[in-house]
């Protein structure tokens, strides 16, 4: 084949190119969708389930009539293959093709739209031609941050994931560069990976697997050994480390909706001294992960009687207490904020949160209101002498910006008293002198950068 | 010229009150802000805007908006950074304008009271010149950061969906002015190269459109309706999803599914779409697994109090119900049994009965509805979960379940050949008649001790008329837990009567549910 041939309208022509030179690409033979390549790809591997691909391709009815194109559009296509999120043809093709490759399909309806068609441009049962190029793939991102990648290797089955708290069987092998640093078959809990020398990327997979699924774990080093390393494999600081994880069977905890309050309560107090003991270890995620489990089991409960609710409000205060602190030693103040919040709505005056709010808001240059919180906090204890110590570090820096800002206009009035005095204008003072005095300080209102603000 | 370029912000305000009272000397307040726009500094006259945008009086929305947008553009179009600037004002713009009530009928968005119409068209000729930029420099790819920023800032305009979009009747035969600035936001959309695939299917929370999980969610609940209901833009979305449109869009549809009117209406017709391209007895199990949706798609069954709400639901649901595969509608079957309402119940019981006989026919066997997995949809159609509390009058579901049960037992000789199904539905069918026949019979007690009262009631009534002192009035009878104190005596006598008419006809059914059994 040397030429590439644009694709025939005849109906007939197109199926006898297809029966010549196609490739039957269905595992069961049933000629639902054939494959002609038109251009071959770069030899190596091809993409895996999960993997997210970009393409560009063209969409004709068999009439030739296009009915769709990204080229058009001038934007690739993207998807996460193999997930039944597109057409199964596609799914199929797709997993046969490799980079850079372009071929063409041409798939019965039963790959395609149907019986159904779809209503507002296929034809019911109709067979469709599609010409797809594979631009690139990579493996399918699990975190916002991009530090957890998968690649499925072998597709897993059932409906259910694992949840926190479940046990799970697997058997795990561990990568770092490409040296095999572990190598077992391991049960643990999920969120509790930690406890078998498991890294934390790992246990948050988890509830991404299916029953029988084996992939590939691509973890940066925070979701990996972080900057500590792990001296007992060998890993340095620093590292990125690729797991392969086969999930064997596992079996799911109970959701929150199955449980009694008394269960809830009762594993509460176990999961609240889990979270503890991850937290004195400096393993904080872990222990966050710990502390929202009781949130999520209790903050919808009522108790019968003063007792019950009083137990379930004990375990929700000091939950997103634990969980602000956490949160403080991962420097993600805002979440720290919020959890602080939820507290004072519950307790006014508490001093933990209020003094753990006035931190985070520090860290975060809003300094006036981390200074309202340390003065609150010696308001509710006269005795807190870290708050007393933290308002004049506030007051300082108060200090400082403002000095800043003096700095900035304080020439420019200049320039102006300059200016009018040479050319002898009056100036017409307007009532409204409370907005501008010229008398020293000037408040200048940072519109766009409003950190001192509440959001 | 001084005097103005540093007072300017102070004489805006006052400016900008007298244009919107429209005093006399409108055009000169006019040119006097534009004079202002042409010589302050433009960050400055922006904030004191921005000010005064915030602190509207909420009698004057509109009016002080529409003042505003002008001067607005032409400030932002000089400035340099403008992006973040840009992004301000929208914000602000659109905050105000959510206080806005919506006009729902065509006469509404014709008198405007409130100037939402107004205000959404002048919005549109705002943005205009800043999507039209974003454009040409998509062309010459020539991206600047500060283009890539405007681009991110546009997506601000997405808030408008949510609000007031959302419950503004949006319908492409009606091009109301609301429709329009629909189009707009699309087309915006569009230019900013935000891809819709990635924003309806794929997407994760943006930081800086100002709008937490929820209401992130409703906006994009509004552009599923637009986009495949409304068909706004659809030639440039993918037509390569398939029964994952439905997957996605289900999220979205619980959404409008659990609120307002205006709401449930683009809920379900985007429910209706989605299902359009799906074929008869393909969907998977897995979709169930949103247990959200279903409590939300039940509720507007069952408490809707809009009439047509209700039925165009409940053709969507059975519509719905078409679509799944065998193993699927099982599992729906057993979940909606115990819902809890009999209306739905009985409903229910309806389709179950219905792919019993399609299952009965040649070559359309299927376990789900056949042996011992039917046995297990019976054991909850056949069970009085109430027991011996039950209200039968209410319990329209009891008809139908043994109506059910007569003619499974008619129709499938197969049954009484396998013998542990057959026992196993034996068993259910007698703990079920037999606590049927307790419920029957304490139910005929009272009705009829209930019928009784009427009566000797009537007789007093009639006696005392003859008197002369006034009497009580009808006793209240209550129908179990509720009153029929107002209805008349007559119609009370007819409640009652078909009650045991009714208890009559169940009794029936039952007797000729055990002859069958016998045979």
């Amino acid at each position: 084949m040397t030429t590439d041939q644009d694709l025939p309208m005849d109906h007939q022509s197109a199926t006898a190119l297809f029966a010549a030179k196609g490739i039957d690409v269905t595992t069961n033979k049933d000629q639902g969708v054939i494959k002609v390549i038109k251009r071959a790809g770069v030899d190596g591997d091809r993409p895996m389930i999960g993997d997210r691909v970009t393409v560009h391709y063209t969409g004709k009815l068999a009439t030739g009539k296009k009915f769709d194109c990204s080229r058009e559009r001038k934007e690739p296509f993207c998807f996460h293959v193999g997930k039944g999120q597109v057409l199964r043809a596609w799914d199929i093709a797709v997993l046969s093709m490799q980079r850079g490759e372009v071929c063409t399909l041409l798939c019965k309806p039963e790959y395609a739209y149907g019986a159904a068609g779809n209503p507002d441009k296929i034809p019911p049962s109709s067979s469709v031609v599609f010409e797809l190029e594979l631009i690139k793939f990579e493996g399918e991102v699990l975190t916002g941050d991009g530090g957890i990648v998968r690649r499925i290797k072998v597709k897993g089955e059932g409906y259910t994931n694992p949840n926190d708290g479940s046990i799970v069987n697997v058997h795990l092998e561990g990568r770092c560069g490409d040296r095999l640093f572990d190598c077992r078959d391991v049960s643990f809990i999920v969120g509790q990976a930690e406890d078998k020398s498991i890294p934390l990327g790992v246990d948050r997979a988890m509830d991404k697997m299916q029953k029988g699924e084996c992939c590939l774990l691509y973890l940066k080093p925070k979701y990996g050994f972080g900057s500590e390393g792990k001296p007992e494999y060998k890993i340095g600081p620093d590292k990125d480390i690729v797991y392969e994880i086969t999930l064997k069977d596992f079996q799911r905890a109970k959701d929150s909706w199955e449980m009694d309050l008394k269960e809830k309560l009762d594993l509460s107090a176990e999961v609240k001294s889990k979270g503890n003991q991850y937290f004195k270890a400096g393993r904080y995620y872990q222990a966050v992960i710990q502390y929202q489990r009781i949130i999520s089991w209790l903050e919808i409960e009522y108790g019968t009687g003063d007792m019950q609710q009083k137990k379930i409000q004990d375990y929700i205060l000091t939950s997103h207490l634990n969980l602000a602190l956490c949160f403080l030693r991962l420097k993600e103040f805002t979440q720290a904020v919020d959890n602080c919040n939820k507290v004072i709505e519950l307790d006014e005056n508490n001093e933990k949160a209020l003094y753990r709010r006035g931190e985070a808001r520090l860290c975060r240059n809003e300094f006036s209101l981390a200074l309202a919180d340390f003065q609150q906090v010696l308001q509710v204890n006269s005795a807190n002498r870290a708050a007393r110590a933290q308002i004049s570090i506030c007051q300082s820096k108060i200090k400082e910006h403002h000095e800043k800002d003096k700095k900035t206009y304080a020439n420019m009035f200049q320039k102006f008293a300059e200016r009018d005095a040479k050319t002898g204008k009056t100036k017409r003072r307007r009532d409204d002198s409370a907005r501008t005095s010229f008398n020293g300080e000037v408040s200048i209102k940072q519109r766009r950068r409003s950190q001192e603000c509440p959001s | 010229q001084v005097i103005v370029k540093s007072m300017g912000c102070v004489i805006l305000a006052p400016l900008l009150n007298e244009v919107v009272k429209k005093a006399k000397g409108l055009d000169q307040y006019q040119a006097a802000i534009t004079h202002m726009t042409r010589t302050c500094r433009p960050n400055k006259l922006l904030d004191c805007m921005l000010e005064i945008i915030e602190g509207i009086d909420p009698g004057a929305i509109s009016e002080t908006i529409l003042a505003l947008l002008p001067h607005l553009q032409s400030l932002l179009r000089l400035d340099e950074g403008k992006a973040a600037c840009v992004g301000s004002t929208l914000s602000a713009l659109q905050k105000q304008l959510s206080r806005l009530p919506v006009p729902y009928t065509e006469q509404q968005e014709e008198a405007d009271e409130y100037g939402l119409c107004r205000c959404s068209a002048a919005l549109t000729v705002f943005t205009e010149p800043f999507v039209e930029e974003v454009k040409r420099t998509d062309g010459n790819c020539a991206a600047t950061a500060e283009d890539e920023e405007l681009k991110i800032e546009l997506l601000k305009c997405m808030r408008s969906l949510r609000e007031p979009l959302l419950e503004a009747e949006l319908k492409h035969d009606r091009r109301s002015p609301l429709w329009l600035f629909a189009v707009e936001i699309m087309v915006t959309l569009s230019a900013i190269k935000e891809p819709l695939p990635g924003l309806l299917f794929f997407s994760s929370l943006r930081k800086n459109i100002l709008m937490d999980n929820n209401q992130f969610k409703e906006a994009r609940a509004c552009l599923a309706y637009l986009l495949f209901v409304q068909l706004i833009t659809i030639d440039n979305f993918p037509a390569v999803f398939h029964v994952f449109i439905l997957q996605c869009n289900m999220e979205y549809i619980s959404q409008l599914l659990s609120k307002k009117e205006s709401h449930l209406l683009k809920g379900l017709a985007l429910f209706t779409k989605s299902l359009e391209r799906v074929q008869d007895n393909s969907l998977p199990v897995s979709l169930l697994d949103l247990k959200s949706f279903y409590s939300n798609l039940r509720r507007v069954l069952t408490d809707c109090p809009i009439q047509h709400l209700r039925e165009s639901g409940l053709q969507v649901f059975q519509v719905f119900i078409n679509k799944l595969d065998a193993e699927a509608k099982h599992k729906f079957f057993c979940m909606l049994k115990t819902s809890n309402h009999a209306g739905i119940e009985s409903y229910i019981i309806k389709n179950i009965r219905n792919q019993f006989e399609l299952s009965m026919k040649w070559g359309n066997a299927n376990e789900w509805f056949l042996g011992t997995e039917f046995i297990s949809l019976m054991t909850l159609v056949l069970c009085l979960p109430q027991g011996a509390q039950t209200d039968l009058l209410r319990s329209m579901d009891v008809m139908e379940s043994l109506n059910l049960l007569r003619y499974v037992l008619i129709r499938d000789e197969e049954l009484r050949t396998n013998k542990d199904v057959w026992e196993e539905l034996c068993r259910i069918k007698e703990e079920y008649l037999k606590m049927l026949r307790v419920c029957i019979s304490i139910s005929r007690a009272y009705y009829s001790s209930e019928l009784k009262a009427l009566r000797e009631d009537q007789k007093l009534k009639a006696k005392a008329r003859d008197a002369a002192r006034p009497t009580k009035l009808v006793k209240s009878i209550t129908v179990r837990k509720e009153k029929v104190s107002n209805m008349s005596p007559e119609v009370q006598h007819q409640v009652l009567q078909s009650a045991l008419v009714t208890f009559d006809l169940m009794e029936s059914l039952i007797v000729r549910i055990e002859e069958i059994t016998e045979e």
